[in-house]
């Protein structure tokens, strides 16, 4: 569909004219954090960032969001699915590493059974992609599991900054639709642009990780997991700011006259999280939930749904964790393991 | 199920029979009569029964697919949801979604032996299936239904217990752990029990459900005996949320018990890594 440009100085009326026909949701700082959230207009809008911290997965995934309500007459009972959107969504500046994740998410949310609020928010949600400030920031890990940051795939609109223009990079029809409301804005290349107008390729560490999965797998046993989980206070931030987890609760909240039931975020470190009535506990410490966390990482997910790992390297999980662990770091000691240890 | 997979079915008790002290058998039907009539399901799979303004809890369904009407629930009082379930009445009205999850196997079994064996509300999930064969009698070979409880009045299902004693071609041994004054059979743990009853493992396939370390137990008699573990057919439980594999809870290895499973054969089960630890 074609790479076009678009003045920075114009980006905000492209923005605007968006909103008057969508809600428009990006990335604005609330007391100092950047957040991805629904905005009137474009000045709200952090165009300057590195990312934000709750993934923009929280926009089809919310952290809590009613199913449906309830409501007992007599011995009658009525239910009422929650609508997911009442008007169609633009979201802007995201980052390709979460535009990844949300297409790992489309395996657990979009196949084998729908889940028709996810597919509902992802169905009528345009993307338009910010490809990442070269140099990222330093924790920024996404070549590593074969990520570009400055790809358009997956998004139906990316913008790269290069000098004082963006280039526009239309990627689907949904893009085609979003640049002709304002198409006077976006003038094709000039053969001098094509030539003068290159964004910056990121540099970033890059681990080899072709041997990733067979490693993980081979140590179930190992004693790596006890070491990992000693400085994990079990807090579950890793799994809340991370982009691909989908664990979730299934709540009722209000009396059993009327409520509504709910589904939120929930995390697979808590020690509760697979506690059975019966007072079984499959993983009792963290050193098992650890370990099931990084096998679905490395392993189970991409054997259950057939993609690549379940990590898109943005680094959230290891900027946040109050005890220090790190992904990168956890790899790192994967992958130094000589063979299988049984 | 329909379109939207989180929003149970309404449904209406007809029945509750007292199995034990803390466990009732509820007899549900589908309030809606279309539903109610298309509502298919196969031995093995469970549903994920609502109390609204409580939540939600899996639970194995006891009836057998070739009953018309009603839906049979065997519940033990033992968390928030079941004990909800325990205060409903006949005409009472609950939440349905399902069927979910897979079955025990119903052709891969034709003409084969069956042994069956049971420990406490282990039973239920078993007796789908038992029904199932018993009502296409002709399409498998005998059947040997073992079963425990931890006395005589933790045993459930005493009426078609009797039934099955009667019965020519059903051969049932039941056991307890502790007898009361009144109990003249078997007194002994499952295992030892089953050891004892040697069951030959020819032409047969066997399925248990029951207390995790009585299933670990009773598989290392029948392979002592000579089972192969494709023959050895178990159903299994974990903690569950969503029923449809994605809420992330229920996984062994990766596999979700609540959509691949509850029911695997331990040769399925020795491939997954940490499957037998528990």
């Amino acid at each position: 569909m074609g790479r076009k440009k678009i003045q920075k100085s114009d980006l905000s009326r492209w923005l605007d004219r968006i909103a008057q026909e969508h809600e428009l949701i990006g990335p604005a700082e609330d007391d100092g954090v950047i957040r991805f959230q629904p905005v009137e207009s474009s000045a709200e809008i952090a165009v300057e960032f590195g990312n934000s911290v709750i993934p923009p997965k929280s926009l089809f995934f919310p952290a809590a969001e009613s199913l449906f309500s309830f409501h007992k007459r007599g011995k009658e009972i009525e239910l009422e699915a929650t609508e997911p959107l009442d008007r169609d969504r633009v979201v802007f500046g995201i980052r390709n590493c979460d535009v990844q994740s949300l297409s790992l998410l489309d395996h657990v949310f979009g196949q084998d059974l729908e889940d028709i609020y996810y597919q509902e928010r992802r169905a009528r949600t345009a993307l338009i992609a910010l490809a990442c400030p070269t140099p990222p920031r330093s924790s920024c890990f996404c070549t590593t599991f074969g990520i570009d940051p400055l790809s358009s795939e997956g998004s139906d609109v990316l913008l790269t900054d290069v000098d004082d223009v963006y280039l526009v990079d239309v990627a689907t029809e949904k893009g085609e639709g979003l640049v002709s409301l304002a198409e006077d804005l976006f003038p094709g290349l000039t053969d001098d642009d094509t030539r003068q107008l290159q964004p910056r390729p990121a540099e970033m560490k890059k681990v080899d990780i072709s041997q990733l999965r067979e490693k993980t797998e081979a140590l179930w046993e190992d004693e790596l997991w006890q070491k990992i989980s000693l400085p994990c206070l079990g807090c579950g931030i890793c799994t809340y700011v991370c982009p691909t987890c989908h664990c979730f609760d299934i709540v009722d909240v209000g009396s059993t006259l009327d409520g509504e039931r709910y589904r939120c975020w929930d995390s697979c470190m808590y020690s509760d999280f697979a506690l059975m009535a019966s007072g079984e506990n499959p993983r009792p410490t963290k050193r098992e939930r650890i370990r099931n966390r990084y096998f679905h990482k490395f392993s189970t997910f991409a054997s259950r749904h057939g993609t690549g790992h379940a990590c898109v390297g943005c680094a959230r999980c290891l900027v946040h964790c109050p005890g220090g662990v790190e992904i990168t770091e956890v790899i790192k000691d994967i992958l130094a393991k000589e063979g299988a240890s049984g | 199920m329909g379109d939207n997979i989180y929003l149970p079915w309404i449904a209406t008790i007809t029945e509750v029979r007292p199995e034990t002290p803390d466990t009732s058998t509820f007899v549900v039907a589908i309030d809606d009569s279309q539903l109610r009539e298309s509502f298919t399901y196969l031995p093995g799979q469970f549903a994920e029964l609502s109390i609204f303004g409580v939540g939600e809890c899996p639970v194995g369904i006891a009836s057998s697919p070739t009953w018309e009407g009603a839906l049979e629930f065997c519940v033990r009082a033992v968390g928030t949801v079941t004990n909800a379930i325990h205060d409903l009445d006949v005409g009472d009205k609950l939440g349905v979604r399902g069927p979910l999850g897979n079955s025990w196997p119903t052709s891969e079994i034709e003409g084969k032996d069956l042994l069956f064996i049971g420990g406490g509300i282990g039973l239920p999930p078993l007796r789908s299936l038992i029904h199932y064969v018993l009502d296409n009698r002709e399409r498998y070979g005998a059947v040997e239904i073992i079963y425990g409880a931890r006395s005589p009045q933790d045993l459930v299902y005493k009426q078609e217990l009797k039934q099955w004693e009667e019965q020519s071609d059903v051969d049932l041994y039941v056991t307890v752990d502790a007898g009361d004054g009144a109990w003249e059979g078997p007194v002994g743990f499952v295992p030892p029990f089953l050891r004892e009853i040697n069951p030959t493992p020819e032409n047969k396939v066997a399925f248990t459900c029951g207390p995790p370390i009585m299933i670990k137990l009773v598989v290392e008699a029948l392979e002592d005996m000579g089972y192969v573990d494709a023959n050895i057919v178990t159903t299994l439980e974990m903690k569950m949320k969503c029923g449809v594999g994605k809420c992330g809870r229920c996984n062994i290895g990766d596999r979700y018990i609540c959509r691949d499973g509850p029911v695997f054969s331990f040769e399925q089960l020795r491939q997954i890594p940490g499957a037998l630890e528990a």
